[in-house]
């Protein structure tokens, strides 16, 4: 059986594989994680590795360069290995650790730094699974009522408990539990079904304290905290790529898996679960708890992710009318999922509205409270899906416009998601074009994340190198503005100055991307507008989630129309709100109950339906240029340009 | 019982353009030709002003045209070998005010003539009549940028009208026009936005709101016309609005698309229950032009003389005032 020695940056990991096995699947096995955006399908070339020795089988090219190809890069998803290999994996191909970035950033007025939810200040504690001191009296002749009639009786005097049940591990210790403790007992009641149930009886003196989940089931990054339930804080957080990520970079890629593999649905299912217990693991590890401590959790996630959870399959979330299975998921038992935590836990995930808009989002309105507000409010998620939501106390209307993943990184050739490496702000000299830059850590430049990318657009346009459509000027001439094939490109950094062996480029196709992205963002906040006959005047606030990086310059997202033309006051920059949500239902039966009403509230705008397409891609079309074709939406960012 | 005229007050105006220079002008036109001005909804003469009907102009080609039907050859075949006789004769037989020149020779697929011999027809042509031309490339975007520059730089001083500028390659011809002082075209593939975007894109050049002409791109009838006439009225009520990026008088080259269908094609024998080609084609081409008048053309290209004829007919009479006063 042939040996495939993987060479990273430090580490060498040696792996033992079948004679003909796909490379791409032996780096997983190994345990590296490697970029795959289009799932293995051969198409993104973003998987590209080096054969430094021995010989493979290489199925398809790609797109790779002569050069390349020269110098032994693999698309890894394209090559079969027969024999011994020495196998390098460069830097730009892999997912490194995820960064979970808090503002720290100066207090410049044009900057979006993210803005802190205090969530444990606002709410009343009252969490999913709660302890209850209980003293009975004792059972005699007269008083002949059951022992678990005895304890019903005694929690309801405490409390109206409606449809109490009780697991059969309780059942099979209550008898003995009561009398050796004197009829005093701690009972733990974990909320199910709408109902609560006796899950755990401890003896009065119990003190190790009960923990709880709240989980961020993201498409590309998944985040985990873990929360003490009697105090209501955060213990310990732990963040990793999503392991589906190696299918798909996006829920259509990973649903077109699961449609296309025999066993796709279940490598899916297997993989979120993975990366789930292995956040647990982490957190586990860190605090020195047991599984069985974590009595319950909450998790939140788009609908794709939702039905990949569950393991059931997703493929009509992406045919037409678009229905998803379930947008209402019952509470399961951690044992039924496989999720490490008490095998009788209750496991909650957050409601979804639509196909395309799930319980990331309904955790995000709870946690923002925009349906408590008397002023309008939008939430923008600028992510691969786009969602948006537009109301206040009275009304929620929310839709999905496919931005894309351009902001994340996804379709643009140097794209990366915010982590070390990349770049997040530019300068552009007007005269000589000189660049100036700054990357996450400071370490030298891999790529370009969501935040430098809109800098760099609004900049590219303002000093003249591209022009409202995106193209490059035609008269602009410099020696970082070069023909590739069939492409234009502009340098942005020199192979000698990047983290990489190559110069990092902005192609018009990429820019092509970037405005379809914030054109369909765009347009997405107009049709809801129009749906409710309003102006962007209305919106008293603008709540923007996402992962960008450190801050977003919002005078540039203006600059481009992406966001709004609004007072820079109105924008806030409110993070990782799913995770949030996910957070506050956990704490609060309340906070719960709401995020169910909010689903039941929020009503979802289908921009594919008969009577909302044609006037969305009217608008998409008119947000694909710099900042809009309607100059006067953007009075701010357009008066400086004009000729009077 | 009163009935009291409903009238909508627009705030804006359609530019004002004019095609040629006299030679008090400094170009050696006889003759000139005004579009646009409009402040109200096409011929609605009661709640506004149309300073200038809209004119039809006869499109000619630089070389033989190889696929026009009979109905065409009988009128053109005899000067069609020769732009400027074949010029003359759109003036002199058929009283055209505007001639359309297009240089379908210089197409590298075709005959290939250079940018040189392009300009020597410019001028051949610009000699034999009076009348004002618009200028067309052969559709190759390289070669009309070279083509068109040199068109351009021939008739200095003439104020022509030239095409096409695309959203995707506008400023080698913008900038031609701007240096020579021409009208451009500027042609976007029916769609309101991308029309609007392409303007700004000019005028971010420093081409004048006042030096460009609309092209809507308007497919034949029966081959989605509809749909370049909604957005051609979509584009008319912009510039009423006040949009000024949507207030340029508008061109439709009715001709290339009326003839360029079965309908204006086929033979007697082959669909014998569409009637005599003589004159199916005539009408086709006239019913579209009839039919984007009022969508809000200022400008027609038609290629047969009789369509022409009829077509302006029309506009005679839509342009009797019609005021309630």
């Amino acid at each position: 059986m042939p040996v495939i020695n993987f060479l990273l940056d430090s580490e060498k990991i040696e792996f033992t594989c079948d004679s003909g096995t796909n490379l791409m699947e032996a780096v997983v096995e190994a345990g590296i994680e490697l970029k795959a955006v289009c799932g293995g399908a051969g198409s993104c070339g973003k998987c590209q590795v080096i054969v430094k020795e021995g010989e493979v089988n290489q199925l398809a090219q790609g797109s790779l360069s002569p050069d390349k190809l020269k110098q032994g890069y693999v698309l890894a998803c394209q090559t079969e290995v027969i024999e011994d290999v020495r196998i390098e994996i460069p830097p730009e191909s892999r997912l490194s650790e995820h960064q979970i970035f808090v503002a720290e950033e100066a207090e410049d007025e044009e900057l979006l730094t993210e803005k802190e939810i205090q969530i444990a200040e606002k709410i009343e504690l009252d969490p999913l699974y709660k302890r209850v001191d209980l003293e009975l009296d004792e059972p005699t002749l007269v008083n002949n009522a059951s022992d678990l009639d005895r304890l019903y009786t005694g929690l309801n005097q405490r409390h109206d408990w409606p449809g109490l049940t009780t697991s059969l591990s309780v059942m099979e210790d209550l008898a003995s539990h009561l009398r050796d403790n004197n009829w005093q007992t701690q009972v733990s009641l974990a909320l199910a079904n709408d109902n609560y149930e006796v899950s755990e009886l401890n003896a009065p003196d119990y003190e190790q304290p009960d923990y709880g989940i709240a989980v961020d089931i993201g498409t590309t990054t998944m985040v985990l905290e873990l929360i003490n339930l009697e105090t209501g804080e955060s213990v310990a957080t732990s963040g990793l790529y999503n392991k589906q990520g190696r299918y798909g970079d996006d829920v259509i890629g990973r649903i077109n898996y699961a449609k296309q593999n025999d066993d796709g649905l279940d490598k899916l299912h297997q993989a979120v679960i993975d990366t789930i217990n292995e956040l647990i693991d982490d957190v586990v590890n860190k605090e020195s708890i047991d599984y069985a401590d974590i009595k319950t959790a909450v998790f939140a996630g788009n609908t794709t992710m939702s039905h990949l959870f569950l393991g059931i399959d997703p493929n009509n979330i992406r045919l037409e009318p678009y229905i998803p299975t379930v947008n209402f998921i019952p509470p399961l038992q951690a044992e039924e999922l496989g999720i490490k935590i008490k095998e009788e836990g209750w496991i909650h995930y957050l409601p979804g509205v639509s196909s395309f808009v799930g319980g990331d989002i309904t955790s995000g309105v709870l946690a923002t409270e925009i349906g408590k507000r008397e002023e309008i409010t939008l939430f923008i998620d600028i992510g691969t899906n786009g969602e948006l939501v537009l109301g206040n106390q009275d009304w929620l209307i929310t839709c999905s416009c496919s931005a894309g993943p351009a902001f994340e990184g996804g379709g643009i050739e140097y794209g990366m998601r915010a982590m070390s490496g990349a770049i997040e702000f530019f300068e552009i000299d007007e005269d000589t074009y000189e660049i100036k830059y700054s990357t996450i850590n400071a370490r030298p430049p891999i790529g370009v994340c969501g935040s430098g990318l809109i800098k760099l657009i609004a900049t590219l346009n303002e000093v003249g190198i591209i022009n409202r459509s995106g193209k490059f000027e035609s008269d602009f001439e410099h020696e970082r503005l070069r023909e590739r094939e069939y492409e234009t490109e502009f340098v942005l950094v020199w192979e000698e100055q990047a983290g990489i062996d190559e110069d990092i480029v902005i192609t018009e196709n990429d820019i092509k991307n970037l405005l379809r992205s914030k054109g369909a963002i765009y347009a997405g906040i107009r049709m809801m507008l129009q749906n409710m006959s309003l102006t962007e005047d209305f919106i008293e606030e603008v709540l923007v989630a996402g992962g960008f990086g450190n801050y977003i310059n919002i005078d540039d997202a203006k600059k481009i129309g992406l966001l709004p033309d609004l007072p820079n006051d109105k924008f806030k920059f409110v993070g990782n709100t799913s995770l949030k949500g996910a957070k506050m239902s956990l704490l609060s039966k309340e906070k719960f109950d709401q995020v169910n009403e909010i689903a039941n509230k929020m009503t979802y705008l289908e921009l594919s339906a008969e009577d909302q397409s044609q006037e969305f891609m009217d608008e998409f079309v008119s947000a694909q240029f710099i900042p809009h074709t309607d100059l006067s939406l953007f009075p701010s960012v357009t008066e400086t340009n004009s000729d009077d | 019982m009163a009935v009291e005229i409903a009238k909508q007050n627009w705030d804006g105006q359609v530019e004002e353009l004019t095609i040629g220079a006299t030679e008090e002008e400094g170009g050696t036109r006889t003759s000139t030709v005004t579009v646009g001005g409009e402040t109200t909804l096409p011929f609605l003469h009661f709640e506004g002003e149309i300073p200038n009907k809209p004119v039809v102009a006869l499109e000619i080609l630089d070389e033989e045209p190889k696929d026009w039907p009979e109905p065409l050859a009988e009128v053109w075949g005899d000067v069609w070998d020769d732009p400027a006789k074949w010029a003359k004769k759109c003036v002199e037989e058929y009283g055209a005010e505007l001639i359309a020149l297009r240089l379908t020779s210089a197409d590298p697929i075709g005959q290939d003539r250079s940018a040189e011999e392009i300009a020597e027809t410019v001028e051949e042509v610009l000699d034999a009549v009076g009348v004002p031309l618009i200028i067309l490339g052969c559709g190759d975007e390289e070669k009309d940028n070279e083509i068109l520059k040199a068109a351009a730089e021939a008739a200095e001083g003439e104020n022509l009208l030239i095409g096409f500028a695309e959203e995707e390659n506008h400023s080698t011809i913008a900038a031609a026009c701007m240096v020579h002082d021409h009208n451009v075209i500027a042609q976007s593939p029916v769609d309101m936005n991308i029309c609007k975007q392409l303007n700004i894109l000019l005028t971010d050049m420093k081409v004048k709101t006042n030096q460009i002409v609309i092209d809507p791109l308007v497919s034949s009838l029966g081959y989605g016309m509809e749909y370049s006439y909604s957005v051609m009225e979509r584009i008319r009520l912009g510039a009423l609005r006040d949009d000024d990026m949507l207030a340029m008088p508008m061109i439709n080259f009715i001709g290339e698309e009326a003839w360029d269908v079965k309908e204006t094609q086929a033979s007697e024998e082959e669909k014998p229950g569409w009637g005599e080609l003589s004159t199916r084609g005539i009408q086709w081409e006239t019913a579209m032009g009839t039919t984007v008048l009022q969508g809000g053309a200022d400008i027609l290209v038609a290629r047969h003389p009789e369509s022409k004829e009829n077509i302006e007919a029309g506009i005679e009479e839509l342009m009797t005032e019609s005021s309630y006063e």
